[in-house]
């Protein structure tokens, strides 16, 4: 099977979930990607991925508890697939691959 | 107060959210949010929020689900709709689906939109309805086109009204003789004719009309046949078509009646025919008999001018023809009877154009107008709306446009949108438009609708759902061209630049959007005047001077047959043994009888030769004439100005007396004492002499003028037609019982044609006036609320787009007053210039409305500028309300805001 090439915010939604190991729903996914990259994340545009990432089979979801914060409503965690991985370190190898040489430049600022 | 987040956020998130499992999650996600913030920045702050928030979310997934399939992965923040290529049909489907979308992602705004623009298309729809059926085709049979009607008239009185029944038997003969361009001639008059020997006998309105009448206009009978030529006849006219109604009514529709006899005004009639259903010519004919005359009588061309004429044109002729040729014989019939006809002449009018209720025409278009005025102003409230909303969208379209959309694709979508809402409005209003019409058929009185014709027709159909759809259809090319031009034009750098900042407006957009306000606030302005001069008119009919006291009074109407009744004498034993009879009722303080009541359905004039002025026949001037009794006036607490009443000194032989009403006294005996002046009712009549003056009444509503009166006594001539009048002490429907039973008992034949309060005889002969008169009034309301409506959306607006401002001048120092100050004074523009124009068209609408209505309304200044002060207070409190809450704001809140 070829390797699944990742969008920019795809790339990041999977890391994001993949720090949050099993607690990953999406507003601790947004906040980490917000924090991390410093740039605002609209929350149409997080579902929409989070939609299209399950649909390529790169995440998985299972529902969890309702609490009373949430009014009743369960959370929908997401865990990272086996191939959801695979494309991860595919993104991350070619990106890697491509900065390589250039060490001094990128990690100066 | 409740924490709770948006209902409508969350209702949308759930209909564009269709998987169950993605639903919670979104939901719970916003409202795990949600509830962090309120700690934050307050209740309403995260209300805000969370609205915001979950509204741009269900339009993101929306449209993500929607359009998944060959969207090629997203770039960050471009997460919106891509423009595909694809065939037109598939275009279409996604348009419409986009455009569905577009309307349900708003809920609030497209309610108001589509109850807005409903209501607007049911006034107009209501309105042709009724406009339809009565004035413009309440005749609906074959070639109705090609009939026409001919009254005369003096040639130098302009006709206000059309008088039908004014022609000379000897006129009506010489144009049947010499026209050429009309093939056939009717012509019919009235018959009140007297059902008996069934256990109810009742008065039948009937008509005795020539042969040919029915074949004229183009009818058969259902069952027999019609009148022959030879049954026009003295002797031998005792025949009968009855109508398709009293033929069910009072025979249960019995097969075999042709052939059979019954019983009108005591004699035998022979039926010879039914007419078919539904027909009803002359209006509320419930029996047709023929007229005869012998040959001497259809030659007099004088003074008994009561035949009602119509004909039907020959192949080729036209109506001006027709005129043309009429003319011409009446300019023949000047020369060959000098005596009689010297002063007469003839008018042609359409038969639909004749036969109408003369006021309704013009009352019809009044409303007609008022509801084409309150779909403009719909309209301009939609189009502001569209334009607020279209603001709001202007970073979509520029997105859309950054990625390719082409901007003809997005000036169709916003139509599609504008076409959709029109859609369902025209869904919304049929249901709105048959409750008005089943309001309008219930609030004319059933005395009324008799004399409406095209009553039968008011009826929701297709033709009026396809005259609706395209009001709609047009209303939408309006409203909708304004937001899809202003789509197209976006400019996509500079949105795109604003995105997430305060947008300020273009400034030629918000003119725009002024200039709309502006307008309706005129429009209504102009609406509220005009419904207020006819609703001023209806009380003035019902409530306003009429001459006579209409509370507590019972009025029985009744015909006396001919026959039976041949001598006066009879008639007076008559007349005298039902007062005599209601008399001895214990709450009954007064009893009177006269020939024709006032607001009463008839009348009757004649011409008055005052002593001492030698006028010729044609010159001497129409009076109402009535017969009546010493009672009359006192029961219907008329005046008496001068002299005295009528009394047992006048009796059958003894010198003939009247009284006569002040406005005649003055007209002939002006500044003189009227009391012994002696005047003719006919050339070769005998001298009356004035006994009395009394306080004068106004007879006809429709005129509204004291008409010059005379009344005789009926001890000394009794008439036909009788109206028994009782004051009462308390409800005077109560006596009605009492009053059937003396009448019963004078003559238990005689039926009685109607018995009212004459307070209900009053209100409902104003009845389809003043219900066209509070329908307009309603529209005009409705008219005042949208313009609020508009007002007030666009300041809030205005307002909502300059928080930050209002934040900054705040924090600077500004004071609650200065921010309400800077927030109206567009809106003060706004209503001076509308009250302004509104106020000019208010004028213009007004002399329209007098010169098309008879004057039957009057404008009055004093009117407009109360209108105009609580349209003015009710604006500008439309436009404070969203100042209020400008200056309420915490300048931190203003500032963080957007």
């Amino acid at each position: 099977m070829a390797a699944i090439y990742l969008g920019e915010f795809e790339y990041a939604v999977l890391l994001a979930t993949l720090h949050l190991d099993q607690e990953g729903y999406a507003v601790p996914i947004r906040e980490l990607i917000e924090a991390r990259t410093g740039r605002p994340v609209a929350r149409g545009a997080l579902y929409t991925a989070l939609d299209r990432l399950e649909g390529k089979g790169c995440l998985r979801s299972r529902m969890g508890d309702s609490t009373d914060e949430r009014g009743g409503k369960a959370r929908r965690y997401f865990t990272v697939t086996a191939s959801g991985l695979k494309a991860i370190r595919a993104t991350h190898g070619a990106l890697a691959s491509m900065a390589r040489g250039l060490e001094t430049i990128l990690e100066r600022s | 107060m409740t924490t709770a987040p948006s209902r409508l956020a969350e209702r949308v998130l759930a209909f564009v959210v269709r998987d169950p499992e993605w639903r919670d999650g979104v939901i719970g996600d916003l409202r795990e949010e949600h509830a962090k913030l309120v700690g934050r920045i307050g209740v309403d702050g995260a209300r805000r929020w969370h609205r915001r928030q979950g509204l741009a979310v269900a339009f993101r997934y929306g449209a993500h689900r929607l359009l998944r399939r060959g969207t090629p992965p997203r770039r960050w923040f471009a997460a919106v709709a891509h423009e595909s290529d694809g065939s037109m049909a598939a275009g279409l489907t996604r348009d419409v689906l986009y455009a569905w979308r577009s309307v349900t992602q708003r809920p609030a705004l497209s309610a108001v939109i589509v109850m807005t623009l409903a209501l607007a298309l049911a006034a107009n729809s209501t309105t042709y309805s009724l406009m339809d059926a009565i004035v413009l085709r309440p005749y609906r049979f074959p070639d109705v086109d090609r009939l026409l009607i001919v009254v005369s008239h003096p040639a130098n009185e302009v006709q206000r009204l059309l008088d039908r029944d004014s022609v000379a038997r000897g006129d009506y003969r010489d144009w049947q003789g010499e026209s050429k361009t009309v093939r056939q001639w009717a012509a019919y008059e009235w018959w009140d004719a007297n059902l008996s020997g069934v256990d109810i006998p009742e008065q039948v309105p009937g008509f005795r009309v020539t042969p040919g009448f029915f074949s004229t206009l183009g009818v058969t009978p259902a069952l027999g046949r019609e009148f022959l030529d030879e049954e026009a006849q003295p002797g031998r006219h005792r025949r009968v078509v009855l109508s398709h109604t009293l033929w069910t009514r009072r025979f249960a529709a019995d097969p075999g009646i042709v052939g059979s006899s019954i019983r009108l005004d005591g004699e035998p009639y022979e039926v010879v025919g039914v007419a078919p259903e539904g027909f009803q010519v002359p209006l509320g004919a419930e029996a047709w008999a023929p007229i005869a005359y012998d040959a001497a009588q259809w030659q007099d061309h004088g003074s008994t001018t009561d035949l009602s004429v119509i004909g039907r044109l020959a192949g080729g002729a036209t109506l001006e023809g027709a005129r043309a040729e009429i003319a011409a014989v009446v300019d023949g019939q000047r020369r060959d009877h000098p005596d009689t006809n010297a002063n007469r002449a003839a008018t042609v009018v359409s038969f639909t154009a004749g036969m109408a209720d003369p006021g309704a025409g013009p009352l019809m278009a009044v409303w007609q107008v008022a509801a084409g005025l309150l779909l403009l102003i719909a309209c301009a409230n939609i189009a502001n709306l569209l334009m607020a909303r279209g603001t709001e969208r202007s970073q979509e379209y520029a997105v859309r446009l950054a990625l390719g959309a082409s901007r003809s694709r997005l000036f169709g979508q916003t139509l599609i949108e504008g076409l959709m809402l029109s859609a369902l409005a025209c869904g919304a209003s049929i249901p709105l438009a048959v409750a008005g019409l089943g309001m309008s058929r219930r609030a004319i009185p059933e005395s009324v609708i008799r004399f409406i014709p095209g009553f039968e027709f008011i009826q929701f159909d297709v033709r009026l759902l396809a005259l609706t759809a395209l009001l709609g259809t047009t209303a939408t090319l309006i409203f909708a061209m304004v937001p899809a031009l202003q789509a197209m034009r976006s400019d996509v750098s500079e949105s795109l630049r604003q995105s997430g900042r305060t947008q300020t407006p273009a400034r030629g957009r918000r003119r725009l959007r002024s200039v709309l306000a502006t307008s309706q606030v005129a429009l209504a302005l102009a609406l509220l005047f005009g419904s207020g001069l006819v609703l001023t008119a209806a009380d003035r009919f019902t409530n306003g001077v009429l001459g006579f006291d209409k509370h507590n009074v019972l009025v029985a109407q009744l015909v006396l047959p001919e026959r039976a009744y041949a001598a006066a004498e009879t008639r007076r034993r008559f007349i005298t043994r039902v007062t005599d009879g209601v008399s001895q009722i214990p709450a009954v303080t007064g009893s009177g009888i006269t020939s024709h009541i006032p607001y009463g359905p008839a009348n009757q004039m004649r011409r008055f030769w005052p002593e001492g002025q030698d006028l010729r026949e044609d010159e001497a001037r129409l009076v109402n004439f009535r017969r009546s009794s010493a009672g009359y006036f006192g029961v219907m607490r008329i005046p008496l100005v001068a002299g005295r009443q009528f009394d047992d000194r006048d009796r059958p032989g003894s010198t003939p007396v009247a009284m006569v009403s002040a406005s005649l006294a003055r007209q002939y005996w002006p500044g003189q004492d009227p009391i012994g002046r002696r005047f003719k009712l006919s050339l070769d009549g005998g001298w009356v002499t004035v006994t009395g003056v009394t306080g004068d009444v106004i007879h006809n509503w429709f005129t509204q003028q004291r008409d010059h009166t005379v009344y005789l006594p009926f001890t000394q001539d009794a008439p036909f037609a009788v109206a028994f009048t009782l004051r009462t002490v308390g409800d005077p429907d109560a006596l009605a019982g009492d009053l059937r039973r003396a009448v019963a008992a004078a003559d238990p034949d005689q039926p009685i044609a109607s018995l009212t309060t004459l307070e209900d005889l009053v209100e409902d002969r104003v009845g389809g006036f003043s219900f066209i008169a509070n329908a307009l009034g309603v529209v005009a309301i409705i008219a005042l609320a949208l313009a609020l409506m508009g007002i007030y959306s666009l300041m809030s607006y205005l307002t909502s787009q300059r928080t930050q401002e209002i934040g900054v001048r705040m924090a600077l120092g500004a004071g609650r007053w200065q921010v309400v100050r800077l927030t109206t004074g567009h809106a003060v523009k706004i209503t001076v210039a509308g009250t302004l124009i509104g106020g000019v068209l208010s004028l213009g609408l007004g002399r329209v409305m007098q010169s098309v209505m008879f004057g039957l309304v009057s404008t009055s200044i004093l009117q407009l500028i109360a209108i105009v002060a609580v349209l003015a207070t009710a604006a500008l409190l439309a436009a404070y309300l969203p100042a209020r809450r400008a200056a309420r704001l915490d300048p931190t809140t203003a500032l963080r805001e957007h």
